[in-house]
């Protein structure tokens, strides 16, 4: 086989993959300027009137609300609990270090659905916890595990002599860590941060039984709306919100190159 | 002990169950620059930890400049320390990174400007102010580890391994310079090495250490030309050591007389030290190699192998043939067993 | 000491009892409830009578098979795609894997969407069906296996791709000219080679998909709807529809132990490595 045609062969094999990753969110894009009142592609006639109509519909505007809250403060609570972790799992000779990481890591393995419905069925139902509670809980324990991985992998390649350091030049410890520590592993904790919060807004199992009157994050409102109307608004917003994830993703890579870190 | 500024008094220290120093006592001069030296797992940088303040004691006491510190932490002793990695902060600039303790101490923006130029300049690195740590060579990094330590004044400069990290051409250039950094400033150093050439090199005085214990203390001249213990001169060079009974030396391999009864039970010769080319016993040449004055040669023997240099004005015997040489009483270095 | 213990736990603690509280404990005691028998005590009633049902039965074998096909078809596809990636000059070996990664970030809810949109009765497919005259009515093509399975292959073939490409990075270079010179075709380089060095990769990947497909809601819901139910989705019916914690306690043993038992084989792995 010569040059030219493993080249053809290559980018071809590439261009059909690529195609069924990515092709569908074009096509979303378009299903969503869709004139009609219906799902249709190609879309007959173009208008922008279903993606401003997404940022009218008001279960939208709440659930949407809810999500940025969860995904913000989920994640902040998830790094207020994960820095000290990661950071006492690289820097100390813990007896149960191993059982630790286990435990911190197992949301990542236990099935979101199953997280959903035992919290709503032994913490919500028994103890009368809102469901908003429920769900901030239930999101910082899902990031968690991202959080404790992404900063341990920042700091494993940070001396621990270096706090011995600055120990010796007069920091107490806490200030050895703010100064020294913090500074350095900040990459870590915002690239933290990104993937904490696009997994909890993008977060659907968790949630599905962690719902009730006016209490819903966004993905689940969108399956809900989707089960009673057509229209093509779900279409817009499935696009508007692929271009925020997208619009963080970029943005981080290029501020702090995110995948560094992921 | 009148004239100790650092004093370790049945000083114990421990890794949780394993005690690592046992007991030891050491006194440290003002203004002196002294060597911890030993192999790795001796306690020597156990010890300087111990002095940093970064190990706590499970008994005994540590005093500097007559205070009791044993209990003081280590950010409030006034000790520098720099480490055989540098520890640089790599988000600081090489000026950042030498006013990091100065501005801990919230001095006048003035004078940490001041010091911290003064420091860097002591180290030969002015006009490096900006660089980050990544920027700058292996040998530069240790200036500014240096200099972040000199600037604080400390009242003991502790070194780990100074020179191990760098290639020998720096080590050559970095040793003087300690030196003269040591002479200018006057400050007490301690520096940890498992490598005697530097220890002597560098050093007023050498701790020689051995699982937690002071094997022998004294002079470089001193530890060279005289050391107690078999394992003091293994250090220092003597490859020869052998173990006496009446007027033989002997091995595992064999024995050979000696001219006279020795008082030592165990003698060690330097290559230097053993006659090659003439003498009453007989060995084989195992391998020879030309070192530029002389030569070396391991010599099989009845005793097993021996280290001899040889004169290069001697003519070279061949690989596996006859050789003659000598372990004469009077070159030998007598040791306590 | 400078660092002791107690400092230690009491930062790494409070992450571990949150875990423990909010994830271990719940999940435990669901999962302990398929084993309460009516009568109080412990049986295995909730077991048998789960698998004595034949659309429960139906379910659990269409969950494992619809996961064993999407890995399957992804490994075919990700080799294909890795080794052309590989193969590409570092700039654009970037760009591409960029945007083989990119999917992974954006709204799981979006990137099903879109399948409705390509597979319902007004979407692309069934236009060009009618238009091109082959069928006078739409198709049914949401709510059919094939949907499903298409729907979880997109969802998950980054993460396939990702580990062969990392796997095939480490292969040395010259191997494969060097196999190639010895006189070996492309189909013995493939299963004699590559297949051997990126195995860790292969299984990386696989367990990946395999439990990703296996776990996923919303593909499942959107795409097969109760025509298709898979282990999630008939785990949301029990529990939403006709209240039966029991059936939910098993599939979620099921599910667990699955997700566990891939988990543990990925660990082994990466321990092996070391």
């Amino acid at each position: 086989m010569n040059t030219s045609m493993r080249h053809l062969a290559n980018w071809s094999i590439l261009g059909l993959t690529l195609t069924f990753l990515i092709g569908p969110f074009l096509i979303i894009i378009l299903a969503g300027a869709s004139n009609t009142e219906y799902l249709a592609f190609p879309p007959e006639g173009l208008t922008l009137k279903w993606y401003l109509k997404v940022f009218t519909v008001e279960s939208f505007r709440a659930s949407f609300l809810l999500s940025m809250a969860l995904a913000v403060f989920g994640t902040l609570a998830a790094l207020l609990l994960g820095v000290p972790a990661a950071y006492a799992l690289n820097r100390y000779d813990l007896p149960m270090a191993e059982t630790v990481r286990t435990i911190v890591a197992a949301p990542i393995i236990v099935p979101g659905i199953i997280v959903g419905l035992a919290l709503l069925r032994y913490m919500v139902v028994p103890t009368g916890v809102t469901v908003t509670l429920a769900l901030f809980m239930a999101h910082t324990a899902l990031v968690l595990p991202y959080a404790v991985r992404v900063v341990s992998s920042s700091m494993t390649n940070l001396r621990a002599d270096m706090e011995e350091a600055a120990v010796l030049l007069g920091c107490s410890r806490l200030q050895a860590f703010t100064k020294v520590v913090l500074p350095n592993i900040r990459g870590g904790v915002l690239a933290a941060f990104i993937l904490g919060f696009v997994t909890s807004f993008n977060q659907v199992p968790v949630s599905l039984f962690l719902s009730g009157p006016g209490v819903r994050t966004l993905p689940i409102d969108m399956l809900a709306y989707m089960e009673i109307t057509f229209d093509p608004s779900v279409a817009a917003l499935s696009a508007l919100l692929a271009f925020m994830s997208l619009a963080i993703v970029f943005t981080a890579e290029r501020l702090l190159g995110f995948s560094r870190y992921v | 002990m009148s004239d100790a500024f650092v004093q370790l008094s049945d000083l114990t220290l421990s890794y949780g169950k394993s005690v690592a120093v046992p007991n030891l006592d050491l006194s440290i001069r003002e203004g002196e620059l002294i060597a911890l030296l030993g192999p790795s797992g001796c306690g020597k940088t156990t010890t300087m930890r111990a002095i940093a303040g970064l190990l706590s004691p499970t008994g005994g006491t540590i005093t500097i400049d007559g205070r009791d510190v044993t209990r003081v932490p280590a950010n409030k002793r006034g000790i520098g320390l720099v480490f055989q990695s540098y520890a640089l902060f790599p988000h600081l600039t090489a000026f950042e990174n030498v006013a990091f303790g100065l501005r801990l101490q919230k001095l006048p923006e003035a004078e940490i400007k001041q010091r911290t130029e003064e420091g860097l300049a002591t180290v030969g690195l002015t006009g490096f102010e900006k660089r980050k740590p990544a920027e700058m060579s292996g040998g530069q990094q240790q200036r500014v580890a240096l200099a972040r330590s000199l600037v604080m004044r400390p009242k003991v400069l502790l070194l780990d391994e100074p020179l191990s990290n760098l290639d020998a051409r720096l080590r050559l250039e970095m040793r003087t310079e300690l030196q003269r950094v040591q002479k200018e400033t006057g400050i007490t150093m301690v520096f940890v090495t498992h490598d005697q050439a530097e220890a002597l090199a560098l050093a007023d005085r050498i701790v020689l250490m051995k699982d937690g214990k002071i094997e022998q203390l004294g002079t470089p001249a001193d530890l060279y030309a005289r050391p107690e213990t078999a394992f003091a001169a293994e250090f220092m060079g003597f490859e020869n050591i052998f173990k006496v009974e009446g007027e033989e030396i002997v091995t595992t391999s064999g024995r050979l007389p000696l001219e006279a009864r020795p008082e030592s039970p165990i003698l060690a010769w330097r290559p230097d030290a053993v006659t090659v080319g003439s003498g009453p016993h007989e060995g084989r040449v195992a391998a020879c190699s030309f070192a530029g004055a002389h030569r070396e040669y391991v010599i099989d023997s009845a005793l097993g192998p021996i280290k001899a240099d040889a004169a290069i004005t001697l003519p070279e015997v061949p690989l596996g043939e006859a050789i003659r040489f000598d372990l004469p009483l009077a070159t030998a270095r007598g040791l306590a067993a | 000491m400078f660092r002791n213990t107690r400092e230690g736990l009491a930062l790494a603690l409070p992450a571990a009892i949150f875990s423990t509280l909010l994830f271990l404990v719940p999940v435990a005691i669901l999962l302990s409830e398929a084993f309460r028998g009516t009568s109080g005590g412990w049986s295995l009633q909730g077991y048998i009578d789960f698998f004595s049902t034949p659309l429960n039965r139906t379910v659990f074998l269409r969950t494992l098979k619809l996961g064993a096909l999407v890995a399957g078809t992804a490994a075919v596809i990700g080799y294909a795609a890795a080794f052309c990636i590989v193969n590409l000059g570092p700039k654009s070996r970037g760009k591409v894997f960029g945007m083989v990664v990119l999917p992974l970030m954006i709204s799981p809810v979006a990137r099903t969407y879109a399948w409705i949109v390509i597979l319902g009765r007004t979407g692309i497919v069934n236009e060009a069906i009618t238009g091109l005259g082959l069928s006078d009515t739409p198709l049914r093509l949401l709510f059919t296996e094939t949907a499903v399975f298409l729907g979880l292959l997109q969802l998950f073939l980054p993460l396939m791709i990702i580990s062969l490409v990392s796997a095939m990075e480490n292969i040395p270079r010259d191997v494969i000219p060097a196999a190639r010179v010895l006189g070996a075709s492309w189909i013995e380089v493939f299963f004699k080679v590559i297949l051997p060095l990126t195995k860790e990769g292969l299984v990386i990947g696989g367990t990946l998909v395999f439990t990703g497909a296996l776990t996923a809601y919303i593909t499942p819901a959107i795409l097969g709807g109760s025509k298709v139910l898979m282990l999630e989705t008939l785990l949301y019916q029990r529990v939403n529809v006709s209240n039966d914690f029991v059936s939910a306690s098993v599939i979620a043993m099921i599910l667990i132990v699955m997700s566990f038992s891939a988990n543990l084989l990925l660990k082994r792995i990466a321990t092996a490595r070391n």
